[in-house]
This record gives C-alpha cells, structure tokens and sequence, in this order.
C-alpha cells in the first residue's frame, strides 16, 4: 500500500474524532466566549459609578466628541465578526445560525493569541446592500470589523466599499489574512532559494477570494505583474477570454488582475502556466492528485509550492518534493510551513487597535508579512513561517503595524514602534494571565468534564 | 494612447473580426438584462447585416481600430434622418465595443473623437448613443464626455410570441 492512502485514512479516522469532540463540547460548554466585568464591584453603590447616574456625564462628554468612545468605553479594544454565512469552512452557504459555532472559534483566537475582544455577529441578510448597511450601522460599536466565510465575489465588493466609507480599519481574513501569511512564506521562500522578488515567475492555482487577494498584495509588494498568471476553472487568466466581459461586470477585481497580469498572454491550463514558473501557490481544490507531479518538473530549478487547500493539500509534500520542489507549504499543522491565517489577523488587529486605526491597507499588510517573516532569524526549507507557538511574535507583528498606520497617518494616536510593542506585550499578555487564572481555579472547565478523554489537545 | 494603433472605415474583409466583437458585445449587454438574450443564430444574421451596412456609406459609419493588425475596437453608427427635430441629422451610436486588452489606454476614446470627425465632415449635428439603461460604464463614459440622456426606452415581455 503506498502512502496517500494510509494518510487519507488517518486523516479521516482523525476528523471523525474532531468532529464527535467538537459536538460534544459543543454541548457541554454552550458557547465559547463569555462577557467579564473587567471593574470592581464591591457594594450595589458601585453601579452609581458604573451605570446611573454617574455614567449620563460619560455619555455626555462622548456625545460632544465622539473619538472619546475608544478612550472612555470598550470600543478602542472591540472587534465585530461579521458574517452571512453564505461560504462557511469548506461546507459552504450553511446561513448565519450555522456559522455561529465557526464564529465564536474564530473569537476565540481573537482573544487568545491577540487579546482582543472580539464579538461573532452573524446576520440574516438578502443582498450585499443589506449587508453593507447593517455594517454601517454597527460601526459606532467597535473599532474595527473582521468579515468571515462571505461567499465571493461578494466578499470582495463588501471590503472595499466597507474600507472605503468607514472610519474604522475592515478586514476579511479569507482574503486579507490568508495573502499576508503567504506574502510572508514567499519572502522566507525566496531568501533560501536565492530568487529574486522581481524576477520569479508566480502562478496562482485558483482565483478565488485568497488568491485575488494575494495577487493585489504581491503587487503592492512590488512584485511584476507580468510575470504572474492566474489560473480558474476556465484555464489561465488573460484578456483576450471570452467571459472578461461577463467579470468586468461581476468581478471587477478578477478583471483588473487579467489586465495587469501574464504579460506573455500565455494561454491554456495549470501545465501551460506552470512552465517555467518558480513558484506556485495554489488555493484551488483539496484533492491531493489535482496539482501533478509532471508539472513540478516543467518548473525552474528550486521550485516553491504552497499547496494551500484544506484538508488536503493539491499535493502531498513528499510527491511534490519528490518530483524536484525545494520548498513545500501546506495549510496543515501536521507538516512543516502551515500556511495559516491565525499567525496574521490576531497581531493585526491588536496593531490597529492599539493605534485607533481607521483603516488598513496593502501597504500595513506588507508590513505585517515582512514582520512575520523575520521573526524566523534562520530560515531554512522547512521553516519559513513561525507557528501558533510562537508568541513573541503577535506584539512584534502588531506593533510594526501600529507603527506604519501611524507612519502612513491612518491612526487617531500616534506612538513610536517601541511603545507599540510595550501597549501590544502589555496586553496579550494581561490577557494570557487572566485566561491562565481562570483555568487554573477551575472557572473554565475542563475538557474532561465534558466528557472528552484520552487525548492531550 | 494604445500603441501602433489604426482606425479606418469597415471593409468586408474586417467582417469576421467585427463579428466576434459583436458576439461579445451582444454577451456583455446579456449581463444587464435577460431582455438581451442572444439569440443562437445571431451570427449569420448579423453578417449579413454586416455586408449591407458596410457598403452603405450615407446611412451608415463603421469604424474598426487595428493594433498590429489585431482588431482592437469598433464603432457602429446609424445616421438617421431627424424629420421633427432640428438639426436635421443624427448620427446614433448603436455598437461600440473596445477589446478588453486594449481598454485603459484611450482607444475608446480616440474613437469617439474621429466619430465627432465623420459626422461634422458629413453635417451631422447631433451624436447620440445607445446602449443598455444598466451598463453603468457606458453611462460614465458618454457623460464623462458631455453626453446626456435625452429619451427612455421602455420593455415589456410579450409572453410566447408564434415565430
């Protein structure tokens, strides 16, 4: 038997688990995230201070200027998780009360590793408009908005007219968070191959919402345009197709990449593109026989290849190594450079917190990447992105974000990338003790009261 | 501007080329509105169309650009006489399709500018265009270009209409 099967059997006996585990939990714990006072309430008088009649000259000062509302209340630390449910995971237009649990997770990464509160808001919405409203409508509330599992190209057309009119940073991590940590592997990628960043030939396996994403920011990164090719469902992406019209119109942002991209006007499939190429990243289709082994070998010498879909990657690591790729990426845990969005939006969002932000562009999210990707000292094949372990590196992320959202004067207070990092360490880490506290008095039960044993998560 | 670029009237050896530009067109005006369905034989019939409206010098413009003899754009005009209205003549843009690779570039444009041309050579005063009420694009484009909207045309499906 050779090894593709052992592992998808592996693999399948293991989200079997997962999935029994995560209902279970479910259950038991009815929600993942909870609200704390964070004041202190030693007799009933305290509330005079807290709420009436104290809090009405609060409300007051806030009504006369309201930047006060992120000094004065919980906004400047508040983030929204807004979502319609229409792309969940990888199952799809579930709708909002189903995408809450994948919500309250995300919140609770939020939380742990960034420490930021974050609230899961999925709402019942019919059109994009709506959904553009109900944001608006919700932006006094918080000091930045993360959109999550939004089907695309609606994704699209919400993030920008969200960036564009509001006063508060808005990011949608499919997109956003999933282009930055690839940007980041890419430069690690490219150090240890001894590649240039303006001279390598990229392909982007898929255009959906994280590859769109990635190509604008590698363009932002000064990668060349021309030399990267974006391939779908219907081959390679170049203008003479015959559904550029039908993009213009439904998905400018595709569009706008078919004109600036594949300057040879290279045409036909993944082969035909992958010719050549130095890099391959592809976000396509979890099924580890899609991307082939002869087309590794139709690439330069030292190929990069992020197989990036999950579960399975397009490729497994060892066939792709196999067939000559130096530097192999994956969206799992379980081999070496996860590609993974919790490494980016934590630290970001802690970045335009700290800074009052009100907004984040491709340029903060270069920033963030080159961060990232210098927090590993000695790259080498095997390690060119850090992991969720490495917790030095949310307050260095979010404070060299911090720092370029003041640089580039999107932030309401300003501060050197050293006090920064002292606000960002401050906080994650208060947060991490208070979190530790609370498990170690057993105010947060553990797992195997739920029920759920024999395995160290 | 576009690069190496040549705008000429339409010949019948062009026709092939103007035709894929219409089926496009016609395929781009579809994703306004299910009233613009293209038909399945829309290509024969506008050939022929095509050959008719080529040859017809006075009642008709047709503008084809070339980029290294690649067919690039295409103008389409219907000069019609104003029997009401003065001035007397109109000339109205019925077809104008740029190819995607050489949008952004000012071909469209430049096109437009040796319309303006054709129609004072031939004492048209009036330059109107048609196009899909939710082709936004086109909107911005006439309007950036001191057009305004003049008339409405209103649809209504007849239901199953015998052939």
């Amino acid at each position: 038997m050779n090894a593709v099967p052992i592992l998808l059997e592996q693999e399948t006996s293991a989200t079997e688990t997962y999935n029994r585990d995560s209902v279970t939990a479910a259950e038991f714990y009815k929600g993942k995230i909870r609200s704390v006072p964070k004041v202190p309430i030693k007799t009933l008088a305290d509330f005079s201070i807290w709420y009436t009649p104290g809090i009405a000259e609060v409300s007051r000062r806030i009504s006369k200027d309201t930047s006060l509302s992120f000094e004065m209340t919980g906004r400047w630390n508040s983030v929204a998780i807004l979502t319609d449910g229409t792309r969940v995971l990888g199952i799809g237009n579930v709708g909002p009360e189903a995408a809450m649990p994948v919500m309250e997770g995300k919140a609770l990464l939020f939380n742990y590793l960034g420490g930021v509160n974050a609230v899961p808001i999925p709402i019942r919405v019919q059109d994009r408009e709506a959904f553009f409203d109900v944001a608006k409508a919700l932006e006094p509330s918080f000091g930045g908005f993360n959109l999550e599992d939004i089907e695309s190209p609606k994704c699209f057309f919400l993030l920008e007219k969200l960036q564009k009119e509001l006063e508060i940073p808005v990011w949608h991590d499919d997109q956003l968070g999933t282009a930055s940590i690839i940007l980041a592997g890419l430069y690690n990628a490219l150090k240890i191959t001894g590649k240039q960043l303006k001279d390598v030939r990229l392909v982007l396996l898929g255009s959906g919402a994280a590859n769109v994403a990635t190509a604008h920011l590698l363009k932002a990164a000064g990668f060349n345009m021309g030399n990267i090719t974006l391939v779908d469902s219907k081959g390679i992406l170049n203008p003479s197709r015959e559904d550029m019209d039908s993009l213009m119109i439904n998905n400018p942002w595709k569009y706008d990449l078919a004109m600036m991209t594949n300057s040879d006007r290279l045409t036909g499939g993944p082969a035909e593109a992958i010719r050549g190429a130095d890099v391959v990243v592809s976000a396509s289709r979890s099924d580890p026989g899609f991307m082939k082994q002869d087309w590794i070998r139709l690439m330069q010498d030292d190929p990069i290849i992020f197989a990036l879909a999950n579960p399975f990657p397009e490729i497994w690591p060892s066939k792709a190594k196999e067939a000559g790729a130096r530097i192999v990426a994956t969206g799992r845990g379980d081999f070496p450079n996860q590609i993974n969005n919790s490494l980016v939006f934590p630290a970001v969002f802690r970045g335009v917190l700290d800074a009052r932000a009100k907004g984040v562009n491709f340029d903060v999210m270069v920033t963030a990447s080159r961060e990232i990707a210098e927090f590993i000292k000695d790259p080498h094949e095997d390690r060119i992105v850090p992991n969720m372990g490495d917790w030095e590196m949310y307050p260095q992320v979010a404070s060299a974000v911090a720092a370029k959202t003041s640089e580039l004067g999107l932030s309401r207070v300003r501060g050197s990338r050293n006090q920064f990092l002292s606000t960002a360490t401050e906080i994650i880490e208060e947060n991490r003790r208070f979190y530790q506290k609370s498990v170690e008095s057993g105010m947060v039960r553990e797992l195997k009261e739920a029920g759920i044993i024999g395995k160290e998560y | 501007m576009a690069r190496n670029i040549e705008i000429r009237s339409a010949e019948e050896k062009d026709i092939p080329g103007i035709l894929e530009m219409l089926r496009r067109l016609k395929k781009l005006n579809e994703e306004f509105d299910t009233r613009f369905t293209v038909s399945d034989d829309m290509e024969g019939r506008a050939a022929g169309l095509l050959k008719k409206v080529i040859h017809d010098r006075d009642g008709y413009l047709v503008l084809v650009a070339f980029s290294s003899k690649k067919i690039a754009g295409l103008i389409m005009i219907d000069v019609i006489d104003r029997i009401f209205y003065s001035p007397p003549g109109e000339g109205r843009i019925t077809e104008f399709y740029i190819m995607p690779e050489f949008r952004r570039s000012g071909l469209g444009k430049v096109m437009l500018e040796r319309a303006y041309s054709a129609m004072k050579e031939r004492k048209i005063g009036l330059l109107t265009a048609e196009f899909p009420s939710l082709n936004v694009i086109a909107r911005n484009f006439y309007t950036k270009d001191g057009f305004r909207e003049l008339m409405s045309i209103f649809g209504k499906r007849m239901g199953e209409v015998a052939e």
